[in-house]
């Protein structure tokens, strides 16, 4: 875990008391510098792939050609990277030059330049400075797995960084927070999780496909209350990424709450302008049929965002596919039943809350499984 | 509002202050707190074994031997595979925690490891020839463990020998520098000390425990039920060959080529002047046939015994790892050899 590695605590602890000693103005290049010196330590020669790339957003402010050139490039980077390090179509070890250059929170990465890429072409972005678009790209705290964070907030936040006692006490406790879920539970449970080398009874399979589902849970808010943790230090408030997603009593509050800044990037850059161009077609007479290809098309780039595998597009399939039954249940719901007493009381949101719950708990099979483990895994858990 | 928020960031620094001081407070006492600990976990013990057969409890161990090289009672350590740690058996009937039993007066310390090989055990052995009398080593494989550097002192030479991945230098200067807080340090010490492995790994080894205890107040918790093992007539072969006259000097440049690291072992246990009984369990593969076994006996004796272990399936439970019968007959043949051995010294 690089966040418990001592080099990353002395380089943070380098950042941290440069950004607060130079002057101000020089916060984004303090941030850039040792951000790079991080992704040089930990990612080596892969620092020339993400300059290159920042060079090519730099200039995507520009002209027609250059932003599509720019997120083609982002987008087929990303692509081969998830094939190459999922599928190991390259081989490994150390006389191998792509496996060297490890792509250390890619995935992040090219959702956040796609969003800078698109935003300015959209003219939400105006004048980029150099140091703080490099700043954005190497801060190092969000670099390792998230949050995926938005250019104009984060340089904002820099700007207005202030050193204050009750920002480095928050900062710390969460730091400590997350290493307690990490260790203490999230490790635990994944000990539990390993123990399913073979699978044999429907009580041993729900065992440990529950105990997935809360360790992939407990593991990524660690990572992320870390990453929150280590910037609120430096007075930089980086957005939520989970907010108690398994209390969710329905499906689209779970992408609600669950990776809150991949679910509002999809959301802004693929859902909406999906579905406002099928408006613009013939579909627009069916609105159902226009969500339910939406909520496939931005599930499946979710899916294939985590890894591209039939496993990951087929969890991608199964979230768009359940949300889009969410979204005609809720349409198709009577107006007598919307409004009975007991539809609205407690124990029906409890039961709302288990369903999703299980909903997601099962999706997670493709996720942690290979596809054949997987489709055992199912049949145990439904006693088939 | 500025009110407000000045006074909790003055609130909050005040206890990070008080943090702080409690820190420095509790490094005080790290390092006798740490003595007693492990004074309690590796000397006042009559079964060691690692809470959990992986490398976690390793390194504190050796540290702790190379900084008290000398205990009240004489050390026997054996290192091996999940064979010698007693994989599937509870601490008290794996083999060395058998052999503590028919020897009393010495103070046994098991520290197998699953998948263990010979070239663990060297470097192992290296780390702490100092501080043991003796070492019962189970010849299995040639590897290293590429964790080892990180745990143990290693040699570059030795690093390059096993090719095992060198430590970073800017981390180990850190770490160094960062060693000015003990308990950082300390920590793996104190783990180990404590639990016998990680906080982590003891938490989920002994949830179950912990539950039970937890919510023992409410519920009256049954006996467990001892474990059944069968019973058997069957026994263990044991066979130590020497050569009457030690091997001329081509044969044994000959056997040193075919067995490296095996000869470099006993000399380096010949170099300290502390014994070494290598155990052939079942044929391993690579296994020395009797005439070399012979030949390596009658060159380093007394300090480094082949011996050649042979143990009915009966006394093994998968195939491979022995029944607490099992490791009761292995460790009654080597504590009757070693008493041997020591009368005839």
């Amino acid at each position: 875990m690089i966040f418990g590695d001592i080099r990353f605590f002395a380089l943070f602890l380098g950042c941290w008391i440069s950004f607060f000693a130079l002057p101000r103005r020089w916060r984004p290049a303090v941030l850039a510098v040792w951000g790079g010196a991080f992704y040089v330590l930990y990612a080596g020669r892969f620092v020339f792939v993400v300059v290159a790339l920042a060079v090519l957003v730099f200039f995507s402010g520009s002209g027609a050609v250059i932003p599509w050139l720019t997120g083609i490039v982002i987008v087929a980077l990303l692509a081969f990277f998830k094939l190459t390090s999922v599928t190991g179509a390259l081989p490994e070890g150390p006389a191998n030059p792509i496996a060297i250059l490890v792509p250390l929170g890619f995935s992040y990465l090219a959702f956040e330049l796609l969003h800078v890429v698109i935003d300015r072409r959209r003219g939400r972005i105006g004048t980029v400075a150099w140091a703080e678009l490099l700043a954005f790209v190497f801060f190092a705290p969000a670099r390792v797995a998230g949050p995926i964070k938005r250019f104009p907030d984060f340089t904002a936040a820099v700007r207005d960084a202030e050193l204050s006692g009750e920002d480095v006490y928050a900062g710390i406790l969460r730091v400590l927070m997350g290493f307690a879920k990490k260790f203490f539970i999230a490790d635990m449970l994944a000990f539990t999780v390993s123990e399913g080398s073979y699978f044999y009874s429907m009580g041993q399979v729900w065992t440990i496909v529950l105990a997935y589902s809360f360790q992939i849970y407990f593991d990524f808010s660690a990572y992320s209350d870390i990453a929150i943790g280590f910037a609120r230090t430096l007075g930089i408030r980086l957005p939520e990424n989970f907010d108690r997603p398994y209390a969710a009593k329905n499906i689209r509050e779970f992408w609600d709450r669950w990776h809150m800044t991949l679910s509002r990037w999809v959301r802004d850059y693929i859902f909406m302008p999906a579905g406002q161009r099928l408006f613009q077609t013939r579909m627009r007479r069916w609105p159902i049929a226009i969500a339910v290809v939406s909520y496939l098309t931005a599930f499946t780039i979710v899916g294939a965002w985590h890894g591209l595998t039939v496993p990951f597009l087929l969890w991608g399939l199964y979230h768009g596919a359940i949300l889009s039954l969410y979204h005609v249940i809720r349409l198709k719901t009577p107006l007598w039943l919307a409004g009975h007493l007991w539809y609205r009381s407690g124990a029906a949101d409890a039961m709302r809350v288990a369903v999703t719950f299980l909903c997601v708990t099962v999706g997670w099979v493709p996720f942690m499984l290979p596809l054949k483990d997987a489709e055992r895994v199912l049949a145990l858990m439904f006693g088939f | 509002m500025t009110g407000d928020s000045s006074r909790r960031g003055v609130r909050s620094v005040r206890r990070l202050i008080f943090a702080l001081l409690w820190l420095i407070l509790i490094d005080q006492f790290a390092p006798s707190l740490l003595r007693r600990f492990e004074k309690g976990r590796y000397e006042a013990t009559t079964q060691f074994r690692f809470e959990n057969a992986d490398l976690f409890g390793l390194g504190p161990l050796v540290s702790y031997l190379r900084e008290n090289p000398h205990g009240r009672r004489r050390r026997i350590a054996f290192l091996g595979n999940s064979v010698l740690f007693g994989y599937g058996l509870d601490a008290p009937d794996a083999l060395p925690a058998q052999f503590q039993k028919l020897q009393p007066g010495n103070l046994v310390l098991n520290m197998a490891v699953n998948g263990s090989q010979l070239g663990s055990s060297y470097l192992i052995a290296k780390a702490m020839v100092d501080s043991v009398d003796t070492l019962f080593v189970q010849v299995v494989g040639e590897g290293a463990d590429p964790m080892l550097p990180a745990l143990i002192p290693v040699a570059d030479a030795e690093v390059r020998m096993f090719r095992l991945p060198e430590p970073d230098p800017l981390e180990s200067r850190l770490r160094s520098v960062a060693g000015i807080w003990r308990m950082y340090a300390l920590n793996y010490r104190f783990q180990a000390a404590l639990f016998g492995t990680s906080t982590r790994q003891y938490l989920y080894l002994h949830r179950k425990d912990i539950g039970l205890r937890l919510v023992a107040p409410f519920y009256a918790q049954p006996a467990p039920a001892p474990p059944s093992w069968p019973m058997t007539n069957a026994t263990a072969m044991f066979r130590s060959p020497r050569s009457a006259t030690p091997p001329t000097g081509t044969r044994r440049m000959q056997l040193r080529r075919e067995h490296q690291l095996l000869w470099e072992f006993a000399d380096l246990m010949r170099s300290r002047r502390k014994r070494a009984v290598f155990m052939q369990i079942d044929q391993p593969v690579n296994a020395l046939i009797e005439g070399e076994v012979a030949d390596f006996n009658a060159t380093y004796a007394p300090f480094a015994e082949l011996i050649i272990v042979s143990i009915d399936p009966g006394l093994k439970f998968d195939g491979r790892h022995v029944t607490p019968q099992g490791a009761s007959v292995v460790a009654d043949v080597l504590a009757r050899h070693e008493m041997q051995q020591r009368s005839g010294r």
